[in-house]
């Protein structure tokens, strides 16, 4: 019986030095290569499904302060620049196009701002059933943004780290010709961390 | 399943026991072990009330293997509300691996804060306007009143009904384990026999591994393997139990491992095995509020 253990426990220290050694990382980056990817699409998606709820929200607060137009306009104006930069994952390690990205959806995000606070100076609006809905669920996709960023900033930092470790790195290099990929920056990040107010 | 309950209980217990329950480091706000599916940190319910309605929730996970969970906290301490339920509900895991039909219902008490979280599976449903409506209709009103259990009463119920008939639970699959499982069980039967009888053996240097082996060997299915997993906590125990407590220099628990001071329901502790997430995962749906 102690024997029988003992062999299983020899084995177990072959399979994990056999683990050990195949560390070349190949699959490892496949892998994380595909999951950040797919992360990536998350945090597109979440930002395509803002952008979709906008016409809604404009045209209801059009219904009751038609005259903020300036307000509406730059939505409208910061939205259709947002949707006009897209970026695939196959972009991803282009830095420029990722910053671009970036400032278009930060754009949108505070102009987004700002018409949710003017919506505080119209009592009636702010009692429109259909406007408190898409209150809702815009701060719902906020938070949703919020997290999928998350987790792509996660992905995207476990997959750097691969690719510039030894010696998965040169699996990278050689191998699989990968690139680090562009993640969101910490003063960006400060600034999703404030998220447009949204009052009930 | 039963069994890993009972192992993640006994893991819990002995990790409280070996860092001490007072020393923890209390950087952010710490999501609360989950124990039940109404978790009063608050006190705001009465025991009837949270008795009935953690009722109510197991009945409906039995029917539609949807998994809703209440957390009622003192306070944020500062912390965002969004950041806190989020991490609670993916800590959690509340709902079904794959189908990830949770929903964890945050409140806080001084903060006056209310959060729905809802699980990536049920978003369909309890949409975020749906969320914010049963927050703003059914909670808000009671709580503004100042009747906090009739607002998680009404709250948790219109949640219910919204997300009944989503999910059906799926049937118990037949109870013949594959040796995988065989395996895992004997695994977490060492766990259990070796925390178990570590706590005994703070009593006893002979009793521990008596006790961690006899244990483990019950808790394993089938002969060979319980002979197998009580011979390894037999000589685990005893060589732990040599090496750790009785140094001296370690802090001593004081006996229970819970904090007292607060009530959660328990389906029964260690043997109806606890309240436990299944696997669901989260992605900021639902909705918050305050009152």
């Amino acid at each position: 019986m102690v024997m029988s253990l003992m062999r299983s426990m020899v084995g177990v220290v072959l399979l994990a030095a056999v683990l050990a050694l195949s560390g070349c990382g190949y699959n490892d980056l496949q892998g994380l290569d595909e999951d950040s990817k797919a992360a990536w699409s998350e945090v597109i998606n979440q930002y395509q499904r803002r952008a979709d709820l906008i016409p809604n929200l404009v045209n209801t607060v059009k219904g009751y302060a038609a005259h903020e137009k300036e307000t509406l306009e730059s939505v409208v104006q910061a939205r259709a620049k947002a949707t006009s930069v897209q970026v695939t994952p196959e972009l991803l390690k282009d830095e420029a196009a990722f910053k671009k990205f970036q400032e278009a959806q930060q754009g949108l995000s505070s102009a987004l701002g700002r018409l949710l606070a003017l919506a505080e100076n119209y009592p009636n609006l702010k009692a429109d059933q259909g406007f408190r809905d898409l209150q809702s669920q815009l701060e719902g996709t906020e938070n949703r943004i919020t997290v999928a960023r998350k987790r792509y900033i996660d992905k995207v930092a476990e997959f750097n780290k691969m690719v510039r470790y030894f010696p998965t790195n040169l699996t990278a290099k050689f191998l699989l010709h990968l690139d680090e990929k562009a993640n969101f920056t910490v003063a960006d990040e400060k600034a999703v961390a404030k998220p447009p107010e949204v009052k009930f | 399943m039963r069994l890993m309950g009972r192992a993640g209980w006994g893991l819990l217990i002995g990790w409280l026991w070996l860092t001490g329950v007072a020393s923890l480091p209390a950087a952010a706000l710490d999501v609360p072990p989950l124990s039940g599916r109404i978790m009063d940190q608050a006190h705001a319910l009465p025991l009837a009330v949270a008795e009935r309605l953690s009722a109510d929730l197991a009945a409906h996970e039995a029917k539609t293997s949807n998994q809703v969970a209440v957390l009622i906290i003192p306070s944020l301490e500062g912390e965002p509300l969004f950041d806190f339920s989020h991490r609670v509900a993916t800590t959690w895991k509340l709902g079904r691996k794959g189908t990830d039909n949770g929903v964890l219902l945050l409140i806080a008490i001084k903060d006056r804060k209310i959060r729905l979280e809802v699980g990536y599976g049920l978003e369909g449903v309890l949409t975020d306007a749906r969320s914010a409506q049963i927050i703003r209709n059914e909670i808000v009103p009671r709580f503004r009143a100042g009747d906090v259990p009739a607002g998680v009463t009404a709250g948790v119920q219109a949640i219910l009904r919204t997300i009944e008939g989503t999910y059906r639970a799926p049937e118990r699959p037949a109870a013949t384990p594959s040796s995988s499982d065989a395996f895992a069980n004997a695994v977490f039967a060492v766990i259990l026999g070796v925390v178990v009888g570590l706590l005994f053996s703070r009593a006893h240097r002979v009793l521990g591994p008596v006790v961690g082996g006899g244990l483990s060997f019950l808790a394993a299915p089938w002969v060979i393997p319980a002979v197998i997993a009580g011979a390894v906590s037999l000589v685990l125990v005893g060589l732990l139990g040599m090496l750790g407590p009785s140094s001296g220099s370690r802090r001593r628990g004081d006996g229970s491992a819970f904090d007292g001071t607060w009530f959660s329901t328990q389906q029964g502790g260690w043997g109806g095995g606890g309240f436990s997430g299944g696997g669901g995962d989260f992605g900021g749906g639902g909705a918050s509020g305050n009152w």
